[in-house]
């Protein structure tokens, strides 16, 4: 049975040495699932730790992308700064969203977040002069990291910083799961109302560990918009949101590090079959569905569980 | 004043056709506790079969009669080779199971039927226009507000009237004990969820010559649906007529006055319920 | 041995002797590649298959001679209609499959993201469909060429037929994005300056399924036409129930883009209507009417408007790259800049100020023909290029 510890450095080795190893496009492939994880990651905060469902939040992930594309394109700022601008825009409109949202709980929240992830889309959709309407922001450039610093034009500087992001983030978000905090929000998750009549208040928890997601989801907005030089609402639809819960059952719910590896193989099995077939989705569907019946662990709680027995 | 006839025509009918969208998405929830994402399929199921039938035998009325007992079916053998070993699991597990059926159907669809949008023609009987006191207005439109009305009114005496009805609403209520007194819940789940998906089809046979059978009509009509339930209550067939009438009535007159803002005032109305009486109008406070 | 005679003998030696070396060096090269990344499946699919319809012709009809004695290999991928999965998949065909041009793009929005990545990756961009006029104006750039018929030359040719007809007001119904919007503003532009009166406009949103409200403000207004901006299934829709009201009788409807999809999916009941096709597979030269045959005998349905734009674009490409004797980029776009092309529906010429192609522009109406299973656009009137192409860089004409 190798340890957690192992395979973790194992993976940050790997991903220090992937750079040379792989070709350019494989390079880039990698960045968007990255980017893709860390979005999937930020979802299982809430979903897998807590317990709530959300279909809004790649509305999140959207507002990130549009604040970090307007920063690079009008102030020319390096993206750091875009990155902040990003996760900070994700963060102020998930206070009043989450202070509503979470007055719900169940479906009822779930229903209320595709609500507000709706009207963001539509305002997107719609504020022409501001969002670029239903064309979105084209043309996004990447500036160098500092004033005057190393540029991050090549697809290599930009993989190491994504891949920079995501690591840090995950540590940041295994710290918030591991802390008196954490485990209270997974108290809330087995039982909620065991929770409120012990004398706690479930609501300011919940608030806080959705904008905590939200800001991450805009991280990773925020770091696709100069990747892939574009802001659009499609972005922001409730559909993606559905994909990034299928990425956190896919790779295994409330263990961070599985949504990960789940973004990465929904985005792969749609790279590869999509080449060989338009119907692509069918395949993509039924191993869904599989591995919501057979494997609800997802791939790493299957491989923990396995592990255990071992 | 003939305007304001049309007008409320034209909610009347939009509301008959979100009526049978929703119904069987309200029961569902209602009775098996599971957001069916997939219910939009069903409905484009639905109209495209109806185009089958309808190019098959020359006629339309068979369509209406064919049509959704196969969907239910479907319906009902999807429920029980998949959902149903689910159940006892938490919720997500089988909203998303659902999510990827609808991915799966919708793909087979595009597969089976190809991407270009079928038109389907009202029967001669209902083709053409009426004149209402100066006003046109299209036969079709008149027989969707008849037909929801008359599926309505079924559904609703079916659930309160009939001995079936009344193991359903046990179900509904406590199905731990509704098994402990004889109910076969798992058999009355499939049936629901057959008779739900069947309600879908029905409502894409009825929406198809309106609309033409097309893909994307199933996501198009989801998030409608699912205001009109949230609105109405899930769970309750007099709240989806509620809701159906409320969300028919702001879009038809939303796209004559404010037609920009109208979706965005349906979202408010939508999230003002959810926060405030989640139970909807007439759903029942959990 | 006469001086003449042993010229005529080496240089035919000459030319023997060299011939497989000119093939060996085409072969070492490989062959030209021309990636499509288009929307294959999802709500847009039909118009990326009728990009892809139109590159099997042509690949069959050009693979006996390929390009400089280079065949030509065409990569498709699908896209689903979304800019995210456009921008990817255009990015695996440039760095993985080294393609050099990209085409078949569907939606404009798909269309800004990828072009604006060519000037990075140093591709040429090749728009059959796209019809945003951002494309040649704000977000022009040196990669970027556009074939097709832009959406404000559509309107164009359309305020152009109907400054002549009798007709005098107008209700514009525009779907509430982009190309809605700015056609519906393009065409109120030019048809006001005609002296004629839009009495309305509105903006439904994208996906609509009941237009009834629309069609009694259409009624009421008492407008002669209404100008139709909205993308194939909603006008699809739109014209079901304007029949159904019977509304079409009383107001005609007139399209932007008259086009194929929705006459079969409508049928007869669109009889009538009238609007701008960018390729109408009517039109009557010799060269299309064999193209039309050619494309039926293949595909057994007839040429709609991409899939006519899109072989006329690699037609040119093709012709273009040899010109420029080397499938070099820059080598290509300075060859293809201010160059004439003959295609499918008249001259075409490829301005070099912003590479939109000149070409004519074209009213037509919705017909029944008995020889085809479905309507058929009639051409009414055929227009010159210079006068439905806009100024330079820009989206206004003079």
């Amino acid at each position: 049975m190798i340890p957690s510890r192992l395979w973790a450095l194992a993976a940050l080795v790997a991903l220090a040495v992937v750079p040379w190893v792989l070709a350019r496009h494989q390079l880039s492939l990698l960045t968007d699932l990255l980017i893709a994880g860390l979005f999937a990651m930020s979802l299982d905060l809430i979903m897998g730790y807590t317990g709530m469902v959300s279909f809004g939040h790649a509305a999140y992930f959207g507002l990130g992308a549009y604040a970090s594309a307007l920063v690079l394109l009008h102030f020319a700022q390096p993206v750091p700064v875009a990155l902040l601008a990003g996760a900070v825009l994700a963060g102020a409109v998930a206070v009043p969203v989450g202070w509503f949202s979470t007055r719900a709980t169940g479906i009822y929240f779930a229903m209320l977040t595709l609500a507000f992830a709706q009207f963001l889309y539509t305002v997107a959709y719609k504020w022409r002069d501001l969002t670029g309407g239903s064309d979105g922001i084209a043309g996004v450039p990447k500036t160098p990291l500092f004033w005057g610093g190393p540029s991050l034009a090549s697809s290599r500087a930009f993989y190491f910083l994504v891949a920079a992001c995501v690591v840090l983030s995950l540590f940041v978000c295994r710290a918030v799961v591991r802390s008196p905090f954490g485990r209270a929000l997974q108290a809330i998750r087995e039982n909620e109302r065991r929770f409120t009549s012990l004398g706690r208040d479930p609501r300011p928890f919940k608030l806080v560990v959705f904008v905590i997601a939200a800001v991450f989801a805009g991280l990773a907005g925020a770091l696709f918009a100069p990747f892939r030089g574009f802001a659009s609402p499609e972005v922001m639809f409730w559909v993606f949101s559905g994909q990034g819960l299928m990425m956190v059952i896919m790779g295994g719910i409330g263990t961070l590090v599985g949504p990960v590896l789940g973004a990465m193989l929904f985005i792969l099995i749609q790279e590869v079959l999509s080449s060989y077939t338009e119907h692509w989705m069918i395949f993509t569907g039924v191993v869904f569905v599989l591995i919501v019946i057979f494997l609800p662990g997802g791939l790493v709680g299957t491989a923990r569980r396995l592990g255990a027995r071992g | 004043m003939a305007n304001l006839l049309e007008q409320l025509l034209n909610a009347l009918a939009l509301a008959g056709l979100l009526f049978l969208v929703s119904a069987g998405l309200s029961l569902v929830f209602g009775i098996l506790r599971v957001v069916n994402f997939a219910h939009g399929v069903f409905y484009m199921l639905g109209a495209y079969l109806g185009f089958t039938t309808v190019a098959l035998s020359g006629w339309f009325w068979p369509a209406l009669v064919v049509v959704p007992p196969v969907v239910g079916v479907l319906g009902a053998l999807l429920e029980s080779s998949t959902l149903r070993f689910i159940y006892r699991r938490p919720p997500i597990y089988q909203l998303l199971l659902t999510f990827g059926l609808a991915l799966i159907l919708e793909e087979s669809i595009r597969v089976l039927y190809g991407p270009t949008a079928k038109g389907v023609e009202p029967p001669p009987l209902l083709q053409g226009a009426i004149d209402l006191g100066g006003v046109l207005y299209p036969r079709y439109r008149l027989f969707l507000v008849v037909l929801g009305c008359t599926v309505g009114v079924a559904v609703w005496l079916f659930l309160s009237r009939t001995r079936a009805g009344l193991v359903i609403r046990a179900v509904a209520q406590n199905s731990e004990m509704a098994d402990c007194l004889g109910a076969d819940v798992a058999r009355v789940r499939t049936l629901v969820f057959g008779a739900a998906c069947a309600l879908a089809g029905l409502g894409g046979v009825a929406a198809a010559p309106m609309t033409t059978a097309y893909l994307g009509m199933g996501i198009n009509v989801i998030v409608d649906a699912f205001v009109v339930v949230v609105i109405g209550g899930l769970g309750s067939i007099g709240g989806s007529m509620a809701g159906s009438l409320i969300v028919g009535a702001a879009q038809t007159w939303g796209a004559f006055y404010l037609p920009e803002t109208a979706m965005v005032i349906m979202y408010a109305v939508m999230g003002a319920i959810l926060v405030f009486r989640p139970w909807g109008l007439f759903g029942e406070e959990e | 041995m006469r001086r003449r005679d042993f010229l005529k003998v080496a240089g035919g030696a000459a030319v023997g002797v060299s011939a497989p070396i000119y093939l060996r060096t085409a072969w070492a090269q490989g062959p030209i590649k021309i990636g499509m990344p288009a929307a294959l499946s999802g709500s847009n699919a039909q118009y990326g298959i009728q990009a892809r319809r139109a590159a099997e012709l042509f690949a069959r009809d050009i693979k006996a001679k390929g390009i400089l004695g280079r065949p030509v290999e065409f990569i498709y991928e699908d896209t689903g209609g979304d800019p995210a999965t456009a921008v990817r998949k255009a990015q695996k065909l440039v760095e993985k499959d080294g393609v050099k041009f990209l085409t078949g793009v569907v939606l404009s929005s798909e269309a800004l993201a990828v072009s604006a990545k060519c000037p990075e990756w140093k591709v040429v961009f090749m728009s059959t469909i796209n019809g945003a006029g951002a494309l040649t104006a704000k977000a022009f750039h040196r990669y970027f060429f556009r074939v097709n018929t832009s959406g404000p030359m559509g309107a164009r040719a359309v305020s152009l037929y109907l400054a002549e007809s009798p007709m005098k007001r107008f209700f514009a119904l525009g779907s509430d994005y982009a190309w809605g919007r700015d056609s519906v503003g393009s065409f109120t532009t030019q048809i006001t300056a005609a002296k004629k009166e839009v009495v309305g406009t509105d903006f439904p949103p994208v996906g609509t399924k009941d237009f009834a409200s629309y069609i009694a403000k259409i009624r009421q207004s008492r407008a002669d036409g209404v100008y139709l901006v909205l993308p194939g299934q909603d006008a699809t829709i739109y014209l079901k129930q304007a029949h159904q009201f019977g509304l079409n009788r009383e107001v005609k409807p007139i399209m932007e883009i008259l086009e194929l999809e929705n006459m079969k999916a409508v049928g007869d009941a669109m009889v009538g209507a009238i609007g701008s096709s960018r390729y109408p597979f009517t039109v009557d030269t010799p060269k299309n009417r064999d193209f039309v045959k050619r494309f039926h005998d293949l595909h057994g349905i007839y040429p709609d408007m991409f899939d006519g734009e899109t072989y006329e674009g690699l037609e040119w490409l093709a012709q273009v790259i040899g010109k420029a004797g080397t499938d070099d980029v820059e080598k290509v776009i300075d060859a293809w800049e201010d160059s004439s092309y003959e295609g499918l529906e008249g001259p075409f010429f490829m301005r070099k100020c912003d590479h939109q192609a000149v070409q004519p522009g074209f009213a037509v109406e919705c017909v029944k023909d008995p020889k085809y299973p479905h309507p058929i656009p009639r051409i009414l009137a055929t227009y010159p290029g210079e006068k439905v192409t806009p100024k330079c860089r820009t989206e206004e004409f003079s």
